[in-house]
């Protein structure tokens, strides 16, 4: 991503951030869906996180969004599909460190 | 990557593959607007017809997604030909295929690669630019019909452009009627009239005469001050020509009567002749390299231009062969074997009295 946007630092700390702020929302819309047992609700929430987590590298929430994502397109949600919603939350934790981290290297630099 | 200039319209509900491709874009030197949903998308298309030339769509989105809103665009004759690219995941290829039969153009592969955007966006804008070329061209063919359709008759004016146009203006012989119509005491009146009354009158003059000719179809060869020469049977075939061309005649002399009698009122006295003949001529555009006009040439537009001169306040002289076709619908008298200047025969010519 920095090579693709000529290695502007303020374009991809303001990217992260929109990714930081955004994610949570999307995963709070997952976890109502999967609690309301609305399987059609889960899809684009689920969508949206698997695939701007694919843009910013983080590939394991992207591969967990992903599954929920095709569960919600099954039409049934069932006991793996809340495993997987606290797979993906656990997934977000590890991503949101790893991009904080990296962020204050940055500022650091 | 030559993208030079552009506007783009991004359209993802994913605040985050906004960002990206707004910047990928402005990256490569467009300028970018953005929705996060159809219904916002096809508004803001809606605000600036003709501003958009590319739109990245998404296909999962709140609101109206990719394919409803691909559907109205392509609905709609101002956002119809705009270059639309999906942008989407490779696991989502049947939604792809949908969106192409749906009319949009390419897709793209998230997460997006700097150098396909390149690609897919200079063959988007070529396309887009040649449409907007032809657009502008077609609008230039329409308006220079429709000048030229107030220059010339409307049905030289159809000539010209027709598929068969060119072959017709190059030459063509045909049977023709011609009519020629002049005013007596033009020339006196002309002397002393005030040039805003001569103008005044001239127009009240040639409105009546263009209703009449095109009701009866004739085709307007050309205006010159009072004289006016109209013939039947070109561009557009007409069986009755003859017949045509003496009721036009009849109509406009019924109604000069109601405009000469208001300017006599005024203090002028004015007269209203018409010559008619039948007769082969050669139509087609003459003149010279930059200007032609649609003209008759033969005998029969000498012969009607003549009779013309000869009538006298009222009357509508015929040729010998336009009397004889007609003599079982026009009424007409004889007036005697005439002199016609640069005829070396005298013509037997008749005056209309009236349809039967």
């Amino acid at each position: 991503m920095m090579a693709a946007t000529g290695g502007d630092l303020g374009f991809v700390r303001e990217l992260v951030e929109t990714y930081l702020a955004d994610t949570p929302v999307q995963l709070e819309a997952m976890a109502a869906a999967v609690e309301a047992d609305d399987a059609a609700a889960l899809v684009r929430p689920a969508h949206t996180v698997k695939s701007s987590s694919a843009s910013l590298g983080a590939m394991r929430l992207s591969m967990r969004a992903r599954e929920l994502e095709a569960a919600g397109r099954s039409g049934e949600l069932g006991p793996a599909d809340r495993a997987g919603l606290e797979a993906a939350r656990s997934e977000w934790v590890a991503a949101a460190d790893a991009i904080n981290a990296w962020l204050d290297r940055a500022s650091a630099r | 990557m030559t993208v030079t200039g552009g506007r783009a319209l991004v359209v993802d509900d994913s605040a985050v593959n906004r960002l990206i491709l707004v910047r990928l874009l402005e990256t490569l030197g467009l300028t970018v607007v953005q929705a996060e949903n159809g219904v916002q998308a096809l508004e803001i298309l809606a605000a600036e017809p003709g501003e958009v030339d590319v739109v990245l769509l998404d296909v999962l989105m709140p609101e109206l997604d990719g394919y409803e809103t691909l559907a109205a665009m392509k609905a709609e004759d101002a956002t119809r030909h705009i270059p639309v690219l999906i942008v989407s995941g490779v696991e989502e290829l049947d939604s792809v295929v949908r969106c192409i039969e749906l009319g949009a153009t390419d897709y793209l592969p998230k997460p997006i690669n700097a150098s396909i955007l390149a690609a897919r966006i200079n063959a988007s804008l070529a396309a887009k630019r040649l449409h907007d070329v032809e657009v502008a061209l077609n609008r230039t063919i329409q308006r220079q019909k429709e000048e030229l359709s107030r220059f010339l008759s409307p049905q030289i004016a159809a000539l010209v452009s027709s598929p068969d146009g060119e072959q017709l203006l190059a030459g063509h012989r045909r049977e023709i009627t011609v009519a020629f119509c002049d005013l007596r005491g033009f020339t006196a009146f002309a002397e002393r009239a005030d040039p805003e009354e001569l103008m005044t009158l001239l127009s009240q003059y040639h409105r009546m005469m263009g209703e009449a000719i095109t009701e009866h179809g004739g085709t307007l060869e050309h205006f010159a001050g009072d004289g006016v020469m109209v013939f039947f049977n070109d561009p557009i075939h007409q069986e009755d020509h003859v017949e045509r061309a003496v009721r036009m005649a009849v109509a406009m002399r019924e109604e000069f009567a109601d405009l000469a009698a208001g300017w006599r009122q005024r203090g002028y006295e004015l007269g209203f002749g018409v010559g008619i003949a039948v007769g082969y001529a050669t139509l087609g555009r003459i003149g010279f390299d930059g200007r032609h006009d649609y003209g008759a040439i033969g005998n029969v537009t000498i012969l009607a231009s003549r009779l013309s001169s000869k009538a006298t306040a009222g009357q509508i002289l015929l040729s010998p062969r336009a009397q004889t076709m007609l003599a079982e619908v026009v009424e007409s008298e004889p007036v005697g074997e005439l002199m016609l200047k640069g005829l070396t025969q005298p013509v037997l010519a008749s005056n209309v009295v009236g349809m039967r």
